[in-house]
């Protein structure tokens, strides 16, 4: 019994030693600058004054309210948001699909489909601007358009397709890494489960619809939840490839942040559009999440 | 007895490791650490640097240790926000390179302080006006630079030829805005566009088209800095917008250019910087090309070109007498001639033309004479922070078919309303 209970103890003692590390990070790196945005919310911090920081109340937030600057950066991370995870998913999908089969060659594919997802997205971003650019003897998609007698568009430099443009080259560059997790989780779904399908008069898409789909129930989960997340936080692609612009249409909460924060040197702003952000993105993540369990 | 000892001794070890832990001693010979911040260029400037270097910490043995960071600037605001960044945590180097227009900000904010006690009244003298007016903020010099800058029209001479025209030679007869169109209509046709009016889309933008609001007559803000409202904005400036506009729409200028369209043949004529002479003389020698001045408004508008480039100051935290004495070394009569010789760029001190002869001469002369007769610095006032990305914004928005006038009003209300918040009295 004694014993026991030493060995109890020293197991709590070890156990918090390995969680000290984690929460050292956690603290230093997130709780406290979570803490500080929330404190700077109030003040009229400038970034070039930081020893004139004057607390404001509630001045920003009533600012933040009739902003239509940032109700149109959350109008547009939401449509981006809305857009590109079902979009994004169903790809990973696709592609984990197509190159789950055991066929030759395939693995070609699987590196090829991934590997968007390890070049750094200021690499794919600057890419797909030349790619994007309007003018057709410099843009690679408008002289594809041209040659095939289409219209070509202004892509990024309109304010109709500029975000769409955005869509589709962050899908293609992310689902790589959606495809991979896709793809261990079919290889977890049991060989019999398919036989047994076949066996019962179940064709292909019969399978996928009852036996892929739900050996996938979880993964499927969990790719929504971190795409969410990321899609919630874009910044990258607007900050390289149009500024926010044009008309505001690509301007992202992330870079509204950025923008009031870095280039009009409003910290304090900057920090009461963050703390909103974190709200958002902490509600959206929590009935994500509750959503998610009630099925 | 023992015990009081033991505790006077601990109270006088723990008072030495105290005040060597507070303040560090300065022996008479212990080298002052000097950095520099400044963006990342080409060779031959980077090579310039670390000469320079090395000759300043040969001479400086044991007194001075100057060392220099390359900040990447890239074509947006990078540099600002790697600044940005140092200020909130206290890393800004002993002198920092500033772009001209945002030393009125530092200055206003106390980031930097005054260097006009480093320097003499007679070497000044040596300076172009333009570089101290950049400079100069609340009648106290914040910065000065070795190379000043100038925007002109280059043009592609057999396209000209083709199409029959001919550039202006003369100050007098530059082109007015009328004739740039009809130049840029007539030399447009498949895959070449009429000209190029943007540099990039960031600081680019305000610093070539600024002078199309000057030479209208206006200007983005007031004389003194304080407003916008009623300049950017105003009739003369919305003018001047929908001039450009034209330019983009009608299809004579590209929105998003090409890097380098011009050196390929890909534009006929572009809104060039000085320093693209020594790039095309170099790297494009099959280029047959000219420089003509740059265009003025119709119905007698101003002459006008932009003037204004990176400067080196001190800033508040620095020890300022070995950041004084590396500013005078990096000002001096020599290194400005060779700075501005390596990065091909017009010397901020007049008697570097002396050795300079090259500017005698034409394309070069052409910059030198805009630059001493009808240079105009941006604005000098400290926001314009929110002036220059706002109005890089509003131009992306106007080319892009949003209302010119409700852009700049939007633009005039932004810095306006940062003004009064941070700068008014």
């Amino acid at each position: 019994m004694k014993t026991n209970g030493i060995k109890r103890k020293s197991e709590i003692k070890a156990a918090y030693l390995f969680v000290i590390p984690a929460l050292v990070l956690l603290v230093a790196f997130l709780i406290v600058p979570a803490l500080s945005t929330i404190r700077y919310a109030f003040t009229n911090y400038n970034i070039m004054r930081p020893d004139k920081i004057k607390f404001v109340g509630f001045e920003n937030f009533i600012k933040l309210f009739s902003d239509d600057s940032f109700w149109q950066a959350v109008l547009n991370t939401f449509y981006f948001t809305v857009i590109v995870v079902p979009f994004q998913c169903i790809l990973a999908l696709g592609l984990a699909l197509l190159i789950s089969s055991r066929r030759r060659g395939v693995s070609i594919f699987r590196a090829a489909y991934f590997s968007p997802q390890v070049t750094s997205m200021v690499v794919i971003a600057i890419l797909w601007t030349v790619l994007y650019n309007p003018n057709p003897d410099t843009g690679l998609l408008n002289a594809f358009l041209k040659s095939m007698g289409l219209n070509t568009s202004q892509f990024l430099n309109s304010p109709d397709t500029a975000m769409n443009s955005i869509i589709f080259m962050s899908a293609w560059q992310a689902a790589g890494y959606q495809m991979m997790i896709f793809l261990a989780g079919l290889q977890g779904i049991p060989g019999e489960q398919y036989e047994a399908a076949s066996i019962d008069g179940a064709g292909k898409f019969k399978q996928f619809i009852y036996v892929t789909l739900p050996g996938l129930k979880n993964v499927i989960k969990y790719v929504i939840m971190i795409t969410m997340i990321q899609a919630m936080k874009l910044f990258t692609q607007p900050y390289v490839m149009t500024k926010g612009g044009p008309q505001n249409s690509t301007r992202t909460l992330v870079y509204y942040i950025y923008e009031q924060g870095f280039q009009k040197r409003h910290f304090g702003y900057a920090c009461t559009v963050a703390a909103v952000f974190f709200v958002i993105v902490i509600t959206m993540s929590l009935s994500m999440k509750k959503i998610i369990k009630a099925d | 007895m023992k015990k009081s000892m033991v505790k006077t001794m601990a109270v006088v070890s723990a008072a030495a490791v105290m005040s060597t832990g507070f303040t560090v001693p300065v022996m008479a010979d212990d080298p002052v650490e000097v950095t520099i911040w400044s963006p990342t260029d080409e060779p031959a400037i980077e090579e310039w640097w670390v000469q320079k270097i090395d000759e300043f910490n040969k001479a400086h043995e044991g007194e001075i240790v100057l060392s220099r960071e390359a900040i990447v600037r890239a074509d947006s605001y990078a540099y600002e926000d790697k600044v940005n960044a140092a200020l909130t945590s206290n890393d800004l180097p002993d002198i920092l390179y500033v772009d001209g227009p945002n030393i009125a900000n530092y200055a206003a904010n106390g980031v930097i302080v005054p260097i006009g006690d480093f320097f003499t009244e007679e070497d000044l003298s040596d300076f172009v006006d333009s570089i101290k007016v950049q400079g100069t903020y609340e009648d106290e010099l914040y910065a000065l630079g070795a190379t000043e800058s100038s925007v002109a029209l280059f043009y592609n001479k057999d396209m000209l030829d083709e199409a029959g025209l001919t550039a202006p030679d003369k100050l007098e007869d530059a082109w007015t805005w009328s004739d740039f169109r009809e130049a840029a209509e007539k030399l447009t046709k498949e895959g070449v566009t009429g000209t190029n009016i943007i540099m990039d889309q960031g600081e680019g933008l305000p610093y070539v088209l600024e002078q199309f609001w000057i030479s209208n007559g206006t200007d983005f803000v007031s004389p003194e800095g304080d407003k916008a409202d009623g300049y950017v904005n105003s009739e003369k400036g919305v003018e001047a917008a929908e001039f450009l506009n034209g330019l983009i729409q009608d299809g004579l200028a590209d929105i998003d250019p090409i890097e380098k369209a011009f050196h390929n043949g890909k534009s006929a004529t572009m809104l060039g910087g000085s320093w693209e002479v020594a790039t095309l003389e170099n790297e494009y020698p099959d280029l047959n090309w000219g420089v003509t001045y740059y265009p003025v408004a119709d119905n007698d508008g101003i002459n006008a070109s932009p003037t204004g480039d990176w400067a080196a100051c001190i800033t508040k935290d620095a020890d300022v007498e070995a950041a004084g004495e590396v500013m005078n070394f990096l000002m001096n009569q020599e290194n400005v001639t060779t700075y501005a010789q390596a990065i091909a760029k017009l010397p901020t001190r007049v008697s570097s033309y002396d050795t300079l002869t090259e500017y005698d001469e034409y394309p070069r002369s052409l910059f030198k004479e805009q630059s001493m007769e009808t240079g105009h610095p941006r604005p000098r006032t400290p926001s314009y922070t929110v002036l220059s990305p706002g109005f890089s914004e509003a131009m992306m928005n106007i080319f892009t078919g949003a209302d010119v006038q409700e852009e700049l009003d939007n633009l005039a209300a932004d810095f306006d309303e940062d003004y009064e918040m941070n700068y008014a009295e």
